[in-house]
């Protein structure tokens, strides 16, 4: 098939989930993607408004691949759950990038809202199908197809990142094989938004550097939709960002047992994760503590890496004084 | 039983009154001060939002005074105002404090009347039937002392300008405000309303000035505390403008009643169409309307616009991204000022000072080189 041009996808924010669906959707309606690059060594931070770090990004990616794509994916994300929401700042997104670009390419920014069946994600992708020129039925069976192979990526998740580089984590070809079977690694937790844990030009590689510590990383990705529910059914309010449900039901889940530590990775100046960070705290506080390490990270675009290494490196001298 | 409430704007005249007339006992937590701040700040981080720090603060100075019932609004998705009390709760509980806290639907569903009879349960067996039969007329009675005390600062907004001696309009203001706080019958508080209209209009005005227009925006909690914007409102009326804004306490108790249709809640949505030239979904909380009535305040002729958000206020945020084109494409003024918990008085005075003197110098070009 020949190709009818270029969709650029930024690499910020919900990218580094879900990805894999938006490529081989794009690909099987014949398309060719493209994903802007890093930030680089000396990249320079594009924004209008004083969001957090990864806002930010989005809008330098959307600049750096402005010139390259015909068409720009930029969904706008209400809600990725049933009946939970995303951060009032998914839903401006696409306006504030269509602003910063001077309507100088086009936005493909369908509506996902989980909670309306109008908005399903099925129905959003054949619009932007459609928005494409393609029809129904071959928007169906790309969506199909795209929705496969996101399953089919999403098994074997936790070997996917602690085996493969930081950059790599995203590439659709299968995880390699273990090479050598390590010794017994620290199993240590890291909870945070997606787009803290995996890019990393928020969180300066941190991953990387902690598997080379020798831990092994769990993220909130393999946990159920059960095992979360159950730390947060019993609260006074319901929490209703999908986003913040996930992140306080996975820190009280693996902060119960199961693993070795728990690092929790906040962007600064967001505000999901500073209410639900105090309250996190305090709720621990009050039921007495807990006897499994906790680290608390807050990323900024001025955050160094050796002040993120020096802090990992006591966190794993906790780990190894509490095991040995 | 001891009911309290936070502080906003004149909100606690409303509260008190209810509670005063159907003789339910209650605190008025002390008039937000450097200390209910540094209270709130110490119990919270740095990214939380003013509003939240300001109101634990209010909730922990009048717990500290004998207070135990906390009444709140609760508040729906997406802004985080919908969880204070989830966290608030927790906090206080972390602190020793002792309290009881009851939830104000935001709006009447089936689900939140359910959860308010389960809260409101036990602290029904407290009270008389006294209490119960006087709480309707109670609503009456704060409902218009609502209403006298927005009009007065209404004609504050517009005399200020105009005055002669600096600052008569506040003290005059500030007294008619007490007088109507002080009314305890339909028939007092009608009476301190005239006297305090009459009051204000008697103040010395320069009627020749030409003041300017300048509209207030943004998240209504800045928008309507004069404690946390730091007197917004009143330093742009010393400083030459007429002040205008549509966030008030009535507006928002009828928009979550869904009545008045044809008033306010249709102006909502005259500034919600207006902002779907910049905007393509409802962001949440006041976001598109900050951005609608920018949009809608340039058209009307307005001079300038003044935007006030928390730090890190989250749909705010993006409103500020907006307005920062709006004032670009419809060539009107708009400061966004960051509102946080340092000591910036001085600053948003400077700001002020320069943003005005900015309005007087387009006005003079216009003047001088009119469009054609």
């Amino acid at each position: 098939m020949e190709e009818k041009g270029r969709i650029g996808i930024p690499k910020a924010l919900m990218y580094y989930r879900y990805f894999p669906l938006w490529k081989v959707f794009f690909e099987e309606l014949g398309w060719r993607v493209i994903v802007s690059g890093g930030l680089g060594r000396r990249g320079e931070l594009r924004y209008l408004e004083d969001s957090c770090l990864p806002m930010k990004l989005l809008l330098t990616h959307c600049m750096d691949l402005k010139d390259r794509a015909d068409h720009l994916f930029v969904p706008r994300l209400v809600s990725l759950h049933r009946s939970f929401i995303m951060c009032p700042k998914f839903r401006g997104a696409p306006d504030i990038v269509r602003l910063a670009m001077e309507e100088s390419v086009s936005i493909l920014d369908e509506t996902i809202d989980l909670r309306v069946r109008e908005h399903s994600m099925l129905r959003s992708f054949l619009r932007s199908g459609q928005r494409l020129g393609a029809t129904e039925k071959e928007g169906k069976r790309a969506f199909q197809r795209a929705e496969k192979c996101f399953v089919s990526f999403q098994q074997g998740w936790e070997d996917r990142v602690n085996r493969l580089p930081s950059e790599q984590v995203f590439h659709l070809a299968p995880p390699p094989e273990p090479t050598e079977t390590p010794k017994k690694p620290f199993r240590v937790a890291f909870v945070g938004h997606p787009y803290n844990l995996f890019d990393t030009d928020v969180n300066k590689d941190i991953l990387s550097f902690a598997k080379n510590l020798g831990m092994r990383i769990i993220t909130p990705e393999g946990l159920s939709e059960k095992e979360i529910d159950a730390q947060v059914s019993d609260l006074s309010k319901e929490i209703y960002w999908s986003s913040g449900r996930e992140i306080v039901g996975s820190l009280f889940y693996f902060l119960s047992g199961g693993v070795d530590g728990v690092v929790f990775l906040t962007s600064f100046k967001c505000g999901i994760d500073a209410l639900l960070q105090e309250f996190v705290r305090r709720r621990l506080k009050l039921r007495g503590g807990t006897p499994i390490p906790f680290l608390i990270l807050s990323l900024d675009e001025h955050s160094g890496r050796e002040g993120l290494t020096t802090r990992l490196e006591a966190f794993k001298d906790v780990l190894e004084q509490r095991k040995y | 039983m001891k009911v309290t409430f936070p502080h906003l704007g004149t909100m606690h005249i409303f509260c008190k009154t209810i509670a005063e007339t159907s003789g339910i006992p209650f605190v008025v937590p002390p008039e937000t001060s450097r200390k209910t701040l540094t209270l709130g700040v110490q119990h919270s981080n740095e990214c939380l939002c003013l509003p939240f720090k300001i109101i634990l603060g209010n909730f922990i100075e009048a717990l500290q005074r004998g207070a135990d019932t906390i009444v709140m609004v609760g508040s729906g998705p997406p802004c985080r105002l919908g969880l204070y009390d989830l966290v608030q709760k927790v906090i206080l509980e972390d602190m020793g404090l002792h309290y009881r806290w009851l939830t104000i639907p935001p709006r009447l569903t089936w689900r939140a009347i359910w959860k308010n009879y389960e809260e409101t349960k036990e602290l029904k067996k407290e009270l008389t039937w006294k209490n119960i039969l006087l709480f309707p007329y109670g609503l009456r009675m704060g409902w218009k002392k609502m209403m006298a005390c927005e009009s007065l600062e209404k004609l504050a907004m517009k005399v200020r300008p105009r005055e002669v001696k600096r600052g008569e309009t506040q003290k005059r203001l500030k007294k008619a405000l007490a007088w109507v706080d002080e009314a305890r019958s339909l028939r007092t508080l009608a009476e301190a309303l005239q006297r305090g209209t009459l009051s204000l209009q008697e103040t010395e005005q320069d009627v020749s000035r030409a003041p300017f227009k300048v509209a207030i925006v943004g998240e209504l909690y800045t928008v309507m505390d004069p404690h946390i914007n730091r007197g917004v409102e009143q330093k742009l009326g010393e400083l030459g403008a007429e002040v205008t804004r549509s966030s008030w306490f009535s507006t928002h108790i009828l928009r979550s009643l869904r009545k008045n249709k044809a008033g306010q809640a249709s102006e909502r949505m005259r500034f919600f169409e207006a902002s779907k030239a910049y905007l393509g979904y409802d962001v949440g909380a006041e976001c598109n309307l900050s951005v609608g009535e920018a949009i809608l305040r340039s058209r009307e002729g307005f001079d300038g616009v003044v935007h006030l958000m928390p730090f890190a206020c989250m749909p705010e945020t993006t409103a500020s991204g907006v307005l920062t084109r709006v004032s670009k494409d419809r060539d009107i003024p708009i400061l966004t000022l960051v509102l946080d918990e340092q000591e910036i008085e001085g600053r948003v005075q400077t700001l002020l000072e320069a943003f005005v003197e900015m309005l007087q110098w387009k006005r003079k070009a216009a003047s001088v080189f009119p469009k054609p």
